[in-house]
């Protein structure tokens, strides 16, 4: 994690997008700091249904926005936006908020749904998002801490794709799940911070 | 930014009763050796809060003033839902408390006038504000003379609702008020103008309020234009969820308007006179009153900027962004502000420190929420091309025609989860 306290002035200025070449190559701030509107400052939602992606994983990121662009990956509105941007720049993006701390969501949980959601976890989702999903590689996001809201809109999306859905274990892991079973599992990995 | 109309508040401003200070009186850094520039931004909206606050976040040597009129904010986006009873002004209400905790000392005072020769900014309170940058986030104005017999005055009756707060509240009474078959006529304003899908969104959710209270009532759009933002999408929207109570008319069939009579609510057009119940009757713009006297306009009303940095092309070292900025193909709106105002400061902390402006990077999302289940969005990237901002070519555009309710139903859910995190990128 950069703690940017202790770093020197130009470093500080280099993360924010200044120090730039004015050559047509936008800095990874530059570019990054236009997500903050709908993803929260630095990364960091505020929630529902907009994730967190400060302390992703890099190679995640980049997938899932490479995916938006090319249409792999459904969405309303991501592979519109994804589609203004190339591989480099696409790439850069992902390292500003995999640099980024994680901030976990600071709601209550709902003790009975998190018991139910865990169940489910230990079942069917350990051994690919372990640690209560803190673990995190390009194929498996953070889930812990993470908004209950997005979780559960991803959880569907991939239940409705099936084998389309990427990686296409996850589609046949979720595929018999039921409403309330994806509301119990959305809120256990959220009550993990 | 509130009303431009003398308040009982202003006015006690003017008079010295409420004499410049930091809104909270919380600490704010001390002048002195250490700041190695004095950057002053005055509007503390959507444009304002974002260029004070990505400043500050990137060089904590520059000291950031953001002087704003009003004590707390009240957001345009989603003030519609206020008509149709889903939320109320409090929801969309902001204070300065997270700016000033960050560093950035924030100062209540109205803006009566810059010298952009002595470089200060001079406030209603005693005093003025040097700075050695300065950007100007003011918002919009009214061409009041466009249409006859409209002025400041009318608006206590006539509202535009078109700032969030008390003429937000104004109509919504109005509408209450109104008798269950009435018709509401919204006057939409010819381009440019603050928030291009807004209009049409406000017909949907007055609809929202009259199909729920007043069934038997209409709205009736009437239009400088003969086109608008997202029109297919709220056609099909306005159909799907209201059948036939929105009527929209176009300039071409009459729609533009050139005179209104406030008492009678009479309104000419330039086929036929149309009488509402309520009349909600948004003027034509222009860049906000402060930009013009402090000369950062130009002919069409609006502020011309250097579209890499918007350091204003009239005046050097002050920069004008948001709705007031005349920025390419980009729309008048919260989101564009929001990127113009990162862009901006970021031009600014590179000129501060001797560096070259950054090559920027813009974006705009906008959602409309035609029904609690039933939103549509529409998003564009930019880039700079030939010193224009234009969009990227391929990216962005609107949501799918006769897309699924589902669709619908989760772009709703995404215009609030928009609404928090951009507020929070603005207040905290």
């Amino acid at each position: 994690m950069i703690d940017r306290l202790r770093l020197p002035l130009a470093a500080t200025l280099l993360l924010a997008g200044i120090g730039a070449q004015a050559d047509g190559v936008r800095t990874a701030p530059m570019l990054a700091n236009t997500c903050a509107g709908c993803h929260g400052t630095n990364g960091a939602s505020a929630g529902e249904y907009m994730p967190s992606v400060a302390g992703m994983d890099k190679g995640y990121l980049y997938s899932v926005m490479s995916d938006y662009k090319s249409g792999l990956r459904p969405s309303t509105i991501m592979g519109r936006i994804m589609k203004g941007y190339t591989e480099e720049e696409i790439w850069a993006i992902a390292g500003f908020f995999a640099d980024q701390p994680w901030a976990s969501t600071d709601r209550p949980a709902k003790a009975k749904l998190v018991a139910q959601g865990q169940e489910i976890h230990d079942k069917l989702c350990e051994s690919c998002h372990d640690d209560g999903g803190r673990e995190q590689d390009d194929e498996s996001p953070r889930l812990a801490g993470q908004w209950a809201g997005y979780t559960r809109y991803a959880l569907a999306v991939c239940r409705s794709l099936g084998e389309r859905c990427r990686p296409s274990k996850m589609g046949r892991r979720v595929k018999d799940l039921s409403d309330e079973e994806i509301r119990a599992l959305a809120s256990f990995y959220e009550s993990e911070k | 930014m509130g009303m431009s109309g003398i308040t009982r508040r202003a006015f006690l401003q003017a008079s010295g009763a409420v004499a410049a200070a930091s809104v909270l009186g919380l600490p704010t850094p001390s002048r002195g050796a250490e700041s190695k520039a004095r950057v002053v931004v005055v509007g503390g909206g959507y444009g304002g809060t974002i260029v004070a606050k990505y400043i500050q976040m990137a060089d904590p040597g520059i000291r950031v003033t953001l002087i704003e009129k009003d004590s707390s904010y009240v957001s345009c986006p989603l003030s519609n839902e206020v008509l149709s009873g889903e939320r109320d002004l409090n929801s969309l209400t902001f204070g300065y408390q997270g700016l000033a905790k960050r560093g950035i000392k924030v100062v209540r005072d109205e803006v009566v006038g810059i010298d952009t020769e002595k470089r200060v900014v001079k406030g209603k309170g005693k005093g003025g504000y040097p700075y050695d940058k300065l950007v100007v986030s003011p918002g919009v104005g009214f061409r009041w003379d466009a249409i006859a017999g409209m002025s400041e005055a009318a608006a206590q009756t006539i509202p535009h609702a078109w700032k969030a707060g008390p003429q937000t509240t104004l109509l919504q009474k109005q509408l209450k008020a109104m008798r269950n078959g009435g018709v509401c006529i919204i006057v939409a304003p010819p381009n440019p103008f603050r928030c291009p899908p807004g209009p049409y969104e406000r017909a949907a959710q007055i609809a929202l309020y009259l199909k729920h209270h007043k069934p038997k009532s209409k709205v009736l759009v009437l239009d400088a234009k003969d086109a608008f933002s997202k029109q297919g999408l709220f056609i099909e929207g306005w159909k799907r969820n209201y059948g036939d109570m929105i009527e929209w008319v176009p300039a071409a069939a009459g729609g533009a308007i050139e005179a209104i009579d406030p008492k009678t609510r009479v309104l000419t057009g330039t086929v036929e006179e149309f009488k509402g119940d309520v009349v909600n009757l948004i003027p034509p713009q222009k860049a906000a009153a402060l930009a013009e006297l402090a000369g950062l306009t130009d002919a069409s009303g609006w502020c011309p900027v250097d579209q890499q940095t918007f350091e204003s092309t009239l005046h050097k070292d002050v920069y004008v962004i948001g709705d007031a900025a005349i920025a390419g193909t980009m729309p008048k709106s919260g989101y564009a502000a929001n990127t113009q105002g990162k862009v901006c400061a970021a031009a600014i902390v590179a000129a501060v420190n001797g560096q070259p402006a950054p090559e920027p990077s813009y974006v705009n999302t906008c959602y409309s929420i035609i029904a609690p289940d039933y939103g549509i969005s529409v998003a564009g990237v930019y880039q700079l091309k030939d010193g224009k901002i234009v969009d990227v070519p391929g990216a962005g555009g609107l949501s799918p025609a006769n897309a699924d309710a589902r669709t619908r139903a989760i772009e709703v859910q995404f215009a609030l989860g928009w609404f928090r995190n951009i507020t929070a990128d603005m207040f905290t």
